[in-house]
């Protein structure tokens, strides 16, 4: 990630007091908190950097770095190194760009979060100036932090949770073997306890939440566990009755409809639509609508019948 | 209800740098849930995240209790709204 410009994150001036940045700190880690805005990863990406941008800004030592050194902070090591030898050897000048970042070293205080958080979201600035690991200290406050909780995203087929059944995920380079249960809906989020990120200082585990995102491969509408579909009859069929064979999720099944079936009418086959949620024996109903398709193309003969029927009715 | 489900109060106490007045404020706001057996005072291991999501608002972000409160209702609020908000589109997607 790019360069962040710590002060005007905070909205603050370079000569700001450490009573500012904490004021500044403090409304927008409750403006941003993720505690507070549930499933806004963008406010969580916002609070992050904020959080980062505390953490040196309240820091004597590191902002003076980060004042001095700006944008180029990963070379500020070698700088100061470029600069002894210079002054030693009264020689050289220094070239900004032969010089790798590495780091100042030092540790991290103040605060910490076990929300989620993916590693590339802190700034290279703060992973090159505190370290690699530097996320995953915890806070100076030596408290026990539960880990981080995961969110993953699922794509699934409205065919594929119609029965449950078991899929490997691979969550931060680890597979899990989970039973996706039949029923789950479009946006639904589950919990998978103890499958996130590692606790800090004996913290326990974080979890794992996967959302489902369900793509509809069939012809039917879903509303819960009740499904919907639209099947075309034939005029004759709707006005005399008859028997159809329709399509449902757990195969074909015949149907037999009314005489004088008028368009749009709805019929219910109970039993016929989605498992509910968790309990796979129990399931929604099937909700079909009949279109009525009228015949084209007449042939003269038939004409003279529909003309004669017309006669009839008035 | 299983005691291996339950953690002591006191453990909290330490785990967490907190005060006992904090826990007992919480449980008396009904943010929590203590269960009380022979004497020990336990909370379910399932309260857990919950009591962390409060202790950090609490701690990091200095907000007093009555603060707490109405966040847990607003947040209450929020979640059965996000809820309802993916129900609709979900019934929006029977007539596109």
């Amino acid at each position: 990630m790019a360069f962040i410009d710590y002060y005007r994150l905070l909205e603050l001036d370079k000569s700001a007091s450490q009573a500012d940045i904490k004021k500044a700190y403090r409304k927008l880690a409750r403006k941003n908190h993720p505690d507070l805005n549930p499933n806004d990863k963008e406010a969580q990406l916002r609070f992050q950097q904020i959080n980062e941008a505390n953490e040196v800004l309240s820091d004597p030592e590191k902002r003076k770095k980060y004042d001095q050194y700006g944008k180029d902070w990963q070379h500020a090591d070698a700088y100061e190194e470029a600069k002894k030898q210079q002054q030693t050897s009264g020689g050289r000048a220094y070239s900004q760009g032969g010089y790798g970042g590495t780091g100042f070293g030092g540790s991290q205080g103040g605060h910490s979060y076990s929300g989620n958080f993916d590693d590339d979201t802190f700034s290279d600035f703060f992973e090159e100036m505190f370290g690699g690991n530097a996320r995953a200290q915890g806070s100076g406050r030596g408290r026990h932090f539960r880990g981080q909780d995961f969110n993953a995203e699922l794509q699934l087929n409205l065919s594929d949770v119609y029965t449950s059944h078991k899929q490997t995920l691979t969550v931060n380079g680890k597979n899990i073997r989970l039973t996706i249960p039949a029923g789950v809906e479009n946006g639904q989020t589950i919990k998978i306890k103890g499958h996130g990120g590692p606790g800090v200082q004996g913290g326990p585990k974080g979890d794992l939440f996967i959302t489902f995102n369900i793509v509809n491969n069939t012809k039917f509408k879903r509303e819960k566990e009740n499904l919907f579909a639209a099947i075309d009859i034939d005029l004759y069929t709707a006005i005399l009755g008859g028997e159809i064979t329709v399509e449902t999720f757990s195969g074909k099944v015949k149907l037999n409809v009314k005489a004088e079936t008028q368009p749009g009418t709805k019929v219910k086959l109970k039993g016929k639509g989605f498992p509910k949620y968790k309990k796979d024996d129990q399931f929604g109903d099937l909700i079909i609508t009949y279109n009525i398709q009228m015949p084209t193309n007449l042939s003269p003969r038939e004409k003279e019948l529909f003309k004669e029927l017309q006669k009839l009715r008035s | 209800m299983n005691l291996e489900d339950l953690i002591p109060t006191d453990e909290i106490y330490i785990r967490y740098k907190v005060e006992h007045n904090f826990v007992r404020s919480l449980y008396e706001s009904g943010l929590i849930e203590i269960v009380t057996i022979e004497k020990t005072q336990y909370v379910h291991n399932e309260e857990i995240s919950e009591f962390e999501r409060l202790w950090r608002l609490h701690y990091d972000l200095e907000i007093n209790l009555e603060g707490l409160e109405a966040i847990e209702h607003l947040l209450r609020q929020v979640k059965k709204l996000q809820k309802q908000n993916r129900r609709l589109k979900n019934r929006l997607g029977l007539y596109e």
